[in-house]
């Protein structure tokens, strides 16, 4: 931008230049001024004014104004707390209002320590108090949900947490009720927040008025250390903060990353930590014992057991991986089960494309689109579309990625064209059937999107590190072999693959069994030989999310066994395979091959999207669309699910119930009534689920989380 | 002095509330000139009659009405704030009572200025009696088919005297909680669903008629120059005849008080006078003769707000009085903003502590301290309409605040009387309001 364009403030007697309709806040901070607020929170929408802590003298104005309701203009003159003394004497009456009645237990207090109220009371505020009638009180604290207490009495009423839950999750359930100084925050008419993005209000609240339940009375700030790494619980790969103490994560908190989250993080990914310490968490290699179920093996003897089992089973192993694996442990498994072990076959989690690359865009960019067809959700992804429908945006549902694909890309479809037409359109899809993007790729060639830098695609997969691990796997060997007939043994690799029925079916066809897992309850039953899985708090290393973002990974806390890439590669030694147990070495290795050389430190604590790449051009599906009158089955697997989820107290509340999601055409026609139990039907087979009618499905289509639909898939019928 | 009436001309004799006999008074004439009018022509008339706002501001109408943002693409809207409750207040009830085809010919009339089809009434929500004369009055204007391409909403609130402050009343014509909005931008330019918006009180919006009918320039000089018109005067508090009297502005706070009201009852004496409603700074009997206009009024050291007159006799303890007045912007303290929220309720603690004569010496200092901390740091008037009076309540009579210290107690011993003048606090909680039947 040149200097023309730019408008020229005075704040505290330093002239600053910043693009006109900068937020004053921002440009007192362009000069180096800090103006201290506590309402103000631009990612909430709108500034509202209410905490008057950001008071200034503005020239021309007769009264103090609230710096964070203002903008830039050329020739403002302003002047804060720094130089002004009405200001400082505004800003003194501000904290002393705020004090008069919140409790000051800051020594029991969860936020003492990291409280903006406590940092910007011990800079600016009064010494002394001159209230000297009792404080308000209220009953504390107030469980909102099983992850969120309220305590009424340090509430300084920001109104952030309602802004969050009406401007930002447009979830609605936190309101104000009644008025003036005995206005509280609360749930509408009482019911636990139940959304999947609540646990965001408890790092809004500038207080210690919204704390988590699983870190209340937990750590003091001093004795905490926060590692800076990334959620691997689903593909988004929000950037997250481990606060970890003497050795065990406390809590996660968000670590804005602008373009992929925001600083929002989902409940699962902020409070799903504790089942690193569930209850049937597994520290020591174990091998079944007929009757007697499981023996503790020492690692020496379960790692010779383990060489055994894949020497017998040489050429005829299978290696089903989770998607939840880092880029170097796939390439480490990949070296070791297909160059150690000859050519061996790999179940990877699902397909991914690498066509997509062609078309991406930071996560970000689909907040300033203006059409969207959408297919499915996943959680953050969910926050930039609202993002984008408050801006303006057109958001269409679109249907399933196979039938989508091809009725978008005809042109005679409206919807198709205006995509055609628009600079600023995006595609997100999901599901099993659109070739891991490969069919949203072609989409996105058909549409023009190719040559329109502010349009683009974006592919949902089910696993954390889909992509990472697909090319990973590629890149450890050339060889693939063919599919073995019976299975001489079945590694699993994971928690997930663990509890994916199509894996436990594949165990029906093998000898062996070798699982990779963390908890007893996923071994139980099939496993031969068990080895210890960590979670990615555990593991040093590198994801790739849905926008193909290489994203670091860091260590935030000891596993209670040695992580996957030590015991990998000490089994490799045994095959003649040499690879690093460190992170860094394999990547290095992984790096030369498939990221241009990229050194492991400079991945980047922030790291940056790559650029748009060619990549061969996809197919559009050709397969004619489903014969007869039922409804598509869309099977989709809810945020609030998987293994990790399942052993978390706090989150049970919020897992799906069983449900078939169906529109209002649909349901109408079969007279279904919501809440309704209805019977699912495909080839013979039927479910009973609950009705549930939503607006955000097309007609022609029915949703159910994967853990609720049994056998069914392709083609439903859904009858009273 | 003599009653000018232009809102209320007729009210005495007839029942307005009938459309016929609104007609028969000339009633609508105005809208018919209005509409064969050039939008802009009307607006400049208005601009011509230096009309100023009569909900408490004074701000000149026609040129609020000029501010409106053109060209946005978006509706027009115009929104009359009929959400009369600050203590004292009672014209735009009787306006609407006595003559409510006024109120909807000046909408109708605002509207055509404005190019709006939409008109929002926002009503105070005891306001029972009005919501049904306005209700049949907006019918049959609507089967006489006088509301043309416009549409008029009758709102009613919910009891919150904060939804009289215009930017809390759009949020909560929206549909939301009723809280004031930090400004810029102004309603001009984003009012309502962000939309321009204009927002004036009943009164002016029903002076509109007169304008259109008899010309800017003709209103413009009737009343004292930069205040034209008339305004009804609400009377209250310890008079022989309170009550409603549309009056020219500029006559006589002494007129009005002794000629019109009667003077005070029972040979008492004449203690203190609030101008406009409880939150303009209250004078004393050596100001009686100021006129009653805004700059008048003004240069006496207080505002003429709403126009609502009350007088206090010699039984009253303006310790009690302030405590009272305190107490009831407290409980109508929206909660947004951190002065006015927790300002007032320390305001009503040191109030009730000096009441009590347990106070020392420096609570009255503090006091005065909190109502600075208050004034003109919070979002909207409501804390500056709360602090600003107590500390001339302590300006004007501070030998009784003081002995309220030095003897340990109130001097009236018990024997004070708030009679008529501001509701003890337990009234302040509204009953609740009787649902309409749809």
């Amino acid at each position: 931008m040149s200097a023309t364009e730019l408008v020229t403030v005075t704040v505290d007697g330093r002239e600053v230049h910043v693009p006109p309709g900068t937020g004053l806040v921002e440009t007192a901070l362009a000069a180096g001024v800090e103006i201290p607020v506590f309402c103000y929170e631009p990612r909430l929408g709108a500034a509202v004014g209410a905490c008057r802590m950001c008071l200034c003298e503005i020239e021309g104005m007769p009264k103090l104004q609230a710096a964070c309701t203002l903008t830039a203009t050329n020739g403002m003159i302003v002047r804060t707390a720094q130089t002004s003394e009405r200001a400082a004497e505004g800003q003194e009456a501000t904290l002393e209002f705020i004090l008069v009645n919140h409790p000051l237990d800051c020594p029991v207090c969860d936020k003492g320590g990291e409280c903006p109220l406590q940092d910007l009371t011990f800079r600016w505020g009064p010494g002394n108090t001159r209230m000297t009638f009792p404080k308000r009180t209220f009953e504390k604290p107030i469980p909102i949900s099983p992850a969120i207490a309220l305590d009424r009495e340090r509430c300084i009423l920001c109104y952030r947490c309602t802004r969050f839950s009406e401007s930002v999750a447009e979830d609605g359930q936190l309101v104000a009720l009644n008025r003036g100084a005995e206005s509280v925050i609360a749930t509408f008419e009482d019911e636990p927040y139940l959304a999947p993005f609540s646990g965001n209000v408890i790092e809004l609240c500038p207080v210690g008025a919204l704390t988590s339940t699983q870190y209340r009375f937990e750590a003091r700030p001093w004795e905490i250390q926060n590692v800076p790494t990334v959620c691997g619980l689903c593909p988004v790969g929000c950037n997250i903060q481990a606060t970890t103490r003497e050795g065990k994560v406390k809590r996660i908190l968000s670590r804005n990353h602008p373009e992929v989250d925001e600083g929002w993080l989902c409940d699962k990914g902020r409070f799903a930590f504790t089942h690193l310490r569930a209850r049937d968490r597994i520290a020591d290699p174990l091998r079944r014992v007929r009757r007697r179920g499981f023996d503790v093996l020492s690692w020496d003897d379960a790692l010779g057991e383990a060489a055994e089992l894949l020497m017998q089973a040489q050429g005829r192993i299978v290696t089903a991986l989770s998607g939840s694996e880092t880029v170097e442990q796939a390439y480490a498994l990949g070296r070791l089960m297909r160059a150690g072990l000859g050519a061996h076959t790999g179940v990877l989690p699902e397909e991914t494309s690498p066509a997509l690359d062609a078309f991406r865009l930071p996560l970000s960019a689909i907040r300033d689109a203006e059409l969207e067809p959408v297919a499915e959700r996943a959680p953050i992804v969910e926050l930039w579309v609202k993002a984008a429908r408050r801006q303006g945006a057109q958001v269409e549902q679109a249907g399933d990625a196979l039938e989508g694909c091809r009725r978008l890309a005809d042109k005679r479809n409206a919807l198709g064209k205006s995509l055609r037409e628009s600079e600023r359109a995006i595609l997100i899809w999901s599901g099993e059937e659109g070739a891991g993007g490969a069919h949203l790729a072609a989409l996105a060639k058909e549409l023009g999107f190719a040559g329109k830098p502010a349009s683009g695609a974006f592919h949902l997969p089910c696993t954390p590190n889909g992509r990472g691990i697909a090319d990973a796997w590629a890149a450890a060997s050339d060889d693939e072999g063919p599919n073995p007939e019976p299975i001489g043994l079945l590694f699993v690799s994971g928690d997930e693959a663990a509890a994916d029925p199509n894996v436990r079916a594949l165990a029906e066809r093998a000898e062996r069994v070798i699982v990779n897992a963390m908890f007893q309850g996923l071994a139980v039953g099939w496993a031969d030989l068990v080895l210890p899985g960590t979670s990615y708090l555990e593991r040093d290393g590198t994801y790739v999310n849905l926008e193909g973002r290489l994203q670091r990974l860091r260590r935030a806390v000891i596993p209670p066994a040695p992580d996957e890439l030590a015991w990998i590669s000490k089994l490799a030694e045994r095959f003649a395979v040499e690879v690093s147990p460190h992170a860094s070495a394999v990547f290095a290795e992984v790096s030369e091959r498939i990221y241009d050389g990229l050194p492991f430190g400079e991945v980047g604590e922030e790291a940056p999207l790559r650029t748009r790449s060619e990549a061969p051009a996809p197919q559009l599906p050709s397969e004619p669309a489903a014969e007869g009158k039922g409804l598509r089955l869309v099977r989709y697997r809810p945020l609030f699910s998987g293994p990790a989820v399942e052993r978390v107290p706090e989150l049970q509340f919020q897992r799906p119930a069983p449900e078939v999601e169906l529109s209002p055409g649909d349901a109408g026609r079969r007279g279904i009534a919501p809440g309704e139990t209805v019977t699912v039907t495909h080839n013979g087979t039927s479910l009973q689920l609950r009705a549930r009618i939503t607006k955000s499905l097309r007609e022609g289509i029915v949703r159910i989380a994967a853990e609720h639909a049994g056998e069914l898939g392709g083609t439903v019928e859904v009858a009273k | 002095m003599a009653i000018r009436e232009l809102t209320l001309a007729h009210a005495g004799e007839r029942d307005l509330s009938k459309l016929a006999e609104y007609q028969a008074i000339g009633g609508y004439k105005a809208l018919a000139k209005a509409r064969k009018m050039k939008p802009e022509a009307v607006v400049e008339q208005l601009l011509a009659s230096n009309l100023r706002g009569r909900g408490g501001a004074g701000f000149p109408m026609g040129r609020k009405a000029s501010f409106l943002a053109k060209g946005t693409g978006k509706p027009t809207y115009l929104c009359v704030n009929a959400d009369e409750s600050e203590p004292g207040t009672f014209k735009d009830r009787e306006i609407m009572l006595l003559n409510p085809h006024r109120l909807i010919e000046g909408c109708l009339v605002t509207a055509h200025a404005i190019e709006s089809q939409n008109v929002f009434i926002y009503l105070r929500g005891e306001y029972l009696d009005v919501f049904e004369v306005m209700r049949r009055a907006l019918e049959d204007a609507r089967k006489a088919g006088l509301m043309g391409d416009v549409t008029i909403v009758l709102h009613r609130g919910a009891g919150a005297y904060i939804c009289g402050e215009e930017s809390a009343l759009l949020e909560s014509l929206e549909g939301k909680r009723g809280q004031p909005r930090p400004r810029p931008p102004f309603p001009a330019v984003s009012g309502l669903y962000g939309s321009p918006t204009l927002i004036n009180n009943v009164q002016t919006i029903a002076t509109v008629p007169v304008i259109v009918e008899k010309g800017g320039e003709w209103y413009a000089k009737i009343g004292p120059e930069p205040s034209p018109g008339t305004v009804v005067f609400s009377l209250s508090g310890n008079v022989e005849r309170p009550g409603n009297y549309e009056l020219l502005l500029g006559s006589g706070l002494r007129e009005l008080i002794y000629d019109l009201g009667g003077g005070i009852p029972d040979g008492r004496e004449l203690k203190a006078i609030i101008p406009g409603g409880s939150s303009t700074t209250v004078m004393t009997p050596d100001q009686l003769d100021t006129d009653l206009d805004f700059n008048s009024v003004a240069e006496a050291g207080s505002q003429l707000g709403a126009a609502a007159v009350i007088v206090i006799d010699d039984r009253a303890c303006m310790v009690q009085l302030a405590l009272r007045s305190t107490q009831f912007y407290m409980h109508e303290s929206c909660g947004k903003c951190t002065p006015c929220r927790e300002g007032t309720r320390w305001m009503v603690q040191l109030l009730q502590k000096l009441e009590d004569g347990r106070a020392e010496q420096s609570e009255l200092d503090l006091l005065l301290s909190v109502c600075d901390r208050v004034l003109g740091k919070c979002l909207c008037a409501l804390g500056d309409f709360a602090a600003g009076p107590v500390v001339e309540y302590v300006r004007n009579f501070r030998d009784e605040f003081q002995r309220h210290i030095d003897e340990g107690g109130c001097p009236f011993g018990g024997e004070s009387s708030l009679e008529g003048t501001f509701a003890p606090v337990d009234q302040h909680t509204h009953a609740p309001v009787a649902e309409v039947p749809a």
